[in-house]
């Protein structure tokens, strides 16, 4: 069904010109994995702090009022390489079902970022007490952490199953 | 023994042919294993830079830079075993393809740098962190910061260039 649009687009000049300049995939792909590490290490810090683990440092919304904020510009940098790299190589991401699990995955876990953050803001010292965090404390932090863990497992094979459905 | 017989007896090895893909049954494991090792660097990349960008006095400024690192570092170096042993595993697949690919060499030199730069870091402005613990780190902190940063981020760039190259 996106095979023509992704057909399409990468016959579009912007394609072409990116196709064109081999290190732009390479580049764009660098950044992204930078970028993943800002967010995925910012997630598994904040999870492993509301799973009860490592308790030596800040508290839940010291620690999320810092953190949230990294994740929220890494996601805008992963948005726009991610982009780029659509664009260059649009057949090899439209074609295989592993990217549009990521982008499903994605917006689910940027939702749920989101609502937890605004409760967090909303009622700092209920999290912060062990005691008093929401029952949703846990559930958020092991749903999170296994959406991020497949998104990169999604995103790595992208690029290992896309010329099955080619 | 020369390197070359050396990288060539690591290359026939049971797991090294196993990592290839070439015994049935192993065709994913490369791609599996190289999934874990970018789920272990983006850890290792994330922790660093928090504590890089609280050096520069760009991140976690109402933190102690002890406290953070108490905090960060036992899951640095963690996840940094872990993506040893899976990167090795990588390695071994094509021992002497790698070892004069030169991305693969440069990660390496950005590494040992980035390790150098650790220990006069740590024995250096560290040993009296004490005096600037809560506040603005003194210019050699900073610099080891970015010298930090700078080369983490080569480390990723090269690492990735590894895949477009080999």
């Amino acid at each position: 069904m996106f095979r023509p649009f992704a057909d399409w687009l990468a016959d579009t000049p912007l394609s072409k010109t990116l196709q064109d300049q081999a290190w732009v995939v390479p580049t764009s792909q660098s950044i992204h994995i930078l970028a993943v590490s800002i967010v995925f290490g910012s997630a598994c810090m904040i999870n492993l702090r509301l799973l009860g683990v490592g308790q030596s440092g800040r508290s839940v919304s010291q620690l999320s009022k810092t953190l949230v904020p990294w994740m929220w510009r890494a996601l805008a940098v992963l948005l726009f390489t991610g982009l780029i790299q659509t664009v260059a190589e649009p057949v090899r991401q439209f074609v295989t079902p592993m990217f549009w699990a990521k982008m499903l995955m994605i917006i689910i876990v940027a939702s749920m970022t989101a609502l937890y953050a605004k409760a967090v803001r909303r009622n700092a010292a209920a999290w912060d007490a062990v005691s008093s965090r929401p029952w949703r404390a846990k559930a958020f932090a092991i749903l999170s952490t296994l959406l991020w863990l497949a998104i990169i497992v999604c995103g790595r094979f992208i690029g290992y199953t896309w010329s099955f459905y080619a | 023994m020369s390197v070359e017989a050396l990288l060539a007896i690591i290359e026939a090895w049971p797991i090294s042919v196993a990592m290839r893909g070439e015994i049935p049954g192993t065709e994913w494991l490369f791609p599996i294993i190289e999934t874990l090792h970018v789920m272990a660097l983006t850890i290792v990349v994330g922790s660093i830079a928090m504590l890089d960008l609280r050096l520069l006095g760009l991140a976690s400024r109402n933190t102690a830079v002890s406290r953070l690192t108490a905090e960060v570092l036992p899951w640095t170096w963690t996840a940094w075993s872990v993506a040893a042993v899976f990167g090795t595993l990588m390695f071994m697949a094509k021992a002497g393809t790698y070892a004069g690919n030169l991305q693969f060499r440069l990660k390496f030199v950005c590494m040992g740098l980035a390790a150098v730069n650790m220990f006069v870091f740590h024995f250096g402005a560290y040993r009296q962190v004490a005096r600037w613990d809560g506040g603005e780190p003194p210019m050699s902190a900073k610099l080891a910061g970015a010298l930090s940063l700078s080369l983490w981020i080569g480390v990723v760039f090269f690492g990735r260039w590894v895949g477009f190259t080999t």
